[in-house]
C-alpha cells in the first residue's frame, strides 16, 4: 500500500502543480472594501454584508511576528515544535508551525519567512497529513543571508 | 433592571478526583453555596450550568446541568446549559444575573463544573485543546501564551525572573488556600529550573488539569436580607464580549481592555479603585500582561509592579489572592466562578490566612478560547462591591 499525502483541511492552502509555482494560502477579499481575511469567509468582517467576498490566493511571504519552541504536543504531532505567528505581506496575521529542519538559532523576530506545504503528522493509516508551515529566509534586521 | 447581590458561594477543592463524578462535584459546590446563602434548594428559581468538555470525556452527552441539579435536589425550574470555553463560569453568572435583574426570577444559581481526569491524559489534553479550530493543526494554548508573552517581553523589557516572581507570589497565596490544588510555596529558582514547556514558560508557570466545581447564588438586593445576615456583595458589572477581527488601520486593543472598559463604565469606577483582583492566568506570567491590559499598572510598568510587591496580599492591590490558576488548578468551566467565590470571601472578610485587609471593591477577569480572528473567543470582566 502506497502512502498518500492528504491535506489537513480542504480549502485552506493551494499546492502548486509545478515546481516553478509557489504554494499559497486561500483567503478571501471583499469586493466592496477590499479587506483580506484568512481563512476565507463568506461574510465580510468589515462591511457585514454576505456573498460579496471572492476567493483569492495569498502570497506566502511574511514577517515573523513571534514564536515559541514548544516541548509538548497534541497526539500525533512532533516534540519539540516551533509555533509562530506571521504577518503576511498580503495582510492577515496567521498562526503556523515553523518547518522542522529549522531550529531556534535560525529564527529572529522580524525576519522574513516563506510558506511551504509539508508533512505535519501521519494519520492512523500511515498517510502523510500535509499542512502549511513557514520556513525562515533571513533576518531582515541584519540583512544577511540565512 | 433590578440591583442584584451575591448571597451564597461555594466550591469543591480543585484536584484529581478519579472516584468522583461530575454530578458529585457539581452537587457538592451547589450545596456549599445553598448552605452559605442560608436558603432551601426550593428557593432557586432558575439555574445556569457551565461545562466545557464533559461530552468528550464522560458518559453524559447532554443536558448536563439537569443531571447535576437533579442529583442535588433541584428540578422543575428553568435550567440553561452553558458552554463558553474557559469563560463558561462567568457566562453562567451573567445569565443568572440577567435572570434576576430582569425580574424573571428572584433567586438564581450559577454553577460551573468540570471533570478533566478520565484516566487517559492524552484524551483529556485533546479535549481541552478543542476550544479552538486551530487544534487540528497542532496549535496549543500554552504556545499561544508563550508567543504573546515573548513578544511582550521584547516590547517592555519584562524578564523571566519577573515572570517567576508571579509564581512565587501566587504559590504563596495558594499555600494559604484550602481549595487550591497545590498548596506549596515555590522559590524563583524552583520555578526557573523546572522544565521548559514552551519557552519562555516553564512547568511551574503553567496551570494544571483539575477536576472541580464552583457555585454562586444571586438574589435581588431587596430580598437578600430575608435569607442571609452576611455582608451583601453587589454585582456592579458583569460584562461579556467576544473576540473580533482587527480591521486594517484600527488600533490593536486587547479583548481584556475592551471588556474592562465596559465593566468600569457600568460600575462607575476605575482600576485605581480596586482592592482585590482575580485574573485568568492559565500561564501565571500572563497575570502581568493582563494587569497592564486592565489598567492596574501603566504600560511598561508591570515588571516594577511585581518587583515592588504591589500585587502581594499586603500590596496596593492584591492580585490572585486565591493563588491564580497555576496554584489553584484550572477546571475549565469552574474557574470563572471560583474567581467570584474568592472575591466574595475577600469582600466579606472570610478569606482566612490570605485575607486582604479592608477589601471593598474586587474584579474578576476570565478569558477563553481562540478563534480564527486571532483573538480570544470570549472575555468576561466582573466587578463586585461590598
Amino acid at each position: 500500500m502506497s502512502k498518500k499525502q492528504i491535506p489537513i483541511e480542504e480549502g485552506l492552502f493551494y499546492i502548486p502543480d509545478s515546481p516553478e509555482k509557489k504554494p499559497c494560502l486561500i483567503g478571501s477579499k471583499c469586493s466592496i472594501c477590499g479587506v483580506v481575511v484568512f481563512p476565507k469567509v463568506s461574510v465580510c468582517a468589515n462591511c457585514g454584508k454576505k456573498d460579496i467576498t471572492e476567493e483569492i490566493h495569498l502570497d506566502g511571504e511574511g514577517i515573523l511576528d513571534t514564536f515559541s519552541v514548544v516541548y509538548a504536543a497534541l497526539p500525533g504531532f512532533e516534540i519539540p515544535s516551533i509555533q509562530a505567528y506571521v504577518n503576511l505581506k498580503a495582510g492577515p496575521r496567521v498562526w503556523g508551525l515553523i518547518t522542522n529542519e529549522s531550529g531556534e538559532q535560525d529564527l529572529e523576530i522580524g525576519m522574513d519567512v516563506e510558506l511551504v506545504i509539508a508533512k505535519v503528522k501521519e494519520d492512523a493509516e500511515g498517510n502523510e497529513v500535509m499542512s502549511y508551515q513557514f520556513r525562515p529566509l533571513r533576518a531582515s534586521s541584519k540583512g544577511g543571508q540565512s | 433592571m433590578r440591583d442584584v447581590v451575591i448571597i451564597g458561594v461555594g466550591m469543591t477543592p480543585f484536584g484529581k478526583y478519579l472516584d468522583k463524578s461530575l454530578q458529585d462535584l457539581g452537587r457538592q459546590a451547589t450545596w456549599n453555596a445553598i448552605e452559605d446563602a442560608n436558603i432551601s434548594p426550593k428557593d432557586i428559581q432558575a439555574a445556569y450550568v457551565a461545562n466545557a468538555v464533559g461530552p468528550q470525556l464522560i458518559d453524559l452527552k447532554g443536558t448536563i446541568g439537569q443531571h447535576i441539579l437533579t442529583s442535588a435536589g433541584i428540578f422543575g425550574i428553568p435550567v440553561i446549559n452553558v458552554e463558553n470555553a474557559c469563560s463558561g463560569g462567568s457566562t453562567a453568572l451573567r445569565g443568572a444575573l440577567l435572570d434576576v435583574a430582569s425580574g424573571n426570577s428572584d433567586v438564581a444559581l450559577a454553577l460551573g463544573a468540570e471533570k478533566l481526569f478520565c484516566g487517559d491524559t492524552a484524551k483529556s489534553a485533546a479535549a481541552m485543546a478543542n476550544g479552538t479550530p486551530y487544534a487540528k493543526f497542532g496549535f496549543m494554548f500554552v504556545s499561544l501564551y508563550a508567543m504573546n508573552l515573548k513578544k511582550w517581553m521584547r516590547e517592555t523589557g519584562v524578564t523571566k525572573e519577573q515572570f517567576a516572581k508571579v509564581v512565587v507570589k501566587n504559590t504563596y497565596n495558594g499555600s494559604l488556600n484550602p481549595y487550591a490544588q497545590f498548596q506549596k510555596a515555590m522559590t524563583i529558582d524552583q520555578v526557573l529550573n523546572s522544565r521548559v514547556i514552551a519557552e519562555p514558560l516553564t512547568q511551574f508557570m503553567c496551570s494544571t488539569m483539575a477536576d472541580g466545581a464552583a457555585a454562586v447564588i444571586v438574589c435581588t438586593e431587596e430580598m437578600a436580607r430575608k435569607f442571609t445576615s452576611k455582608p451583601l456583595v453587589k454585582i456592579a458589572a458583569c460584562e461579556l464580549i467576544s473576540g473580533a477581527f482587527k480591521m486594517p488601520g484600527e488600533p490593536d486593543v486587547a479583548i481584556t481592555t475592551r471588556a474592562a472598559h465596559r465593566a468600569f463604565e457600568k460600575a462607575g469606577i476605575g482600576p485605581e479603585d480596586l482592592n482585590v483582583v482575580e485574573v485568568h492566568d492559565a500561564m501565571a506570567p500572563a497575570e502581568l500582561l493582563v494587569c497592564e491590559e486592565l489598567g492596574i499598572c501603566k504600560k511598561g510598568e508591570a515588571g516594577q509592579m511585581i518587583d515592588e510587591g504591589q500585587t502581594d496580599l499586603t500590596g496596593r492591590v492584591a492580585v490572585n489572592p486565591s493563588g491564580g490558576l497555576a496554584a489553584k488548578g484550572h477546571p475549565i468551566s469552574a474557574t470563572g466562578l471560583a474567581q467570584i467565590c474568592e472575591i466574595v470571601w475577600q469582600l466579606r472578610g472570610e478569606a482566612g490566612a490570605r485575607q486582604v485587609a479592608n477589601a471593598k471593591i474586587g474584579l474578576a477577569e476570565n478569558a477563553g478560547g481562540w478563534t480564527m480572528a486571532n483573538d480570544n473567543a470570549v472575555c468576561a470582566v466582573t466587578i463586585l462591591k461590598r
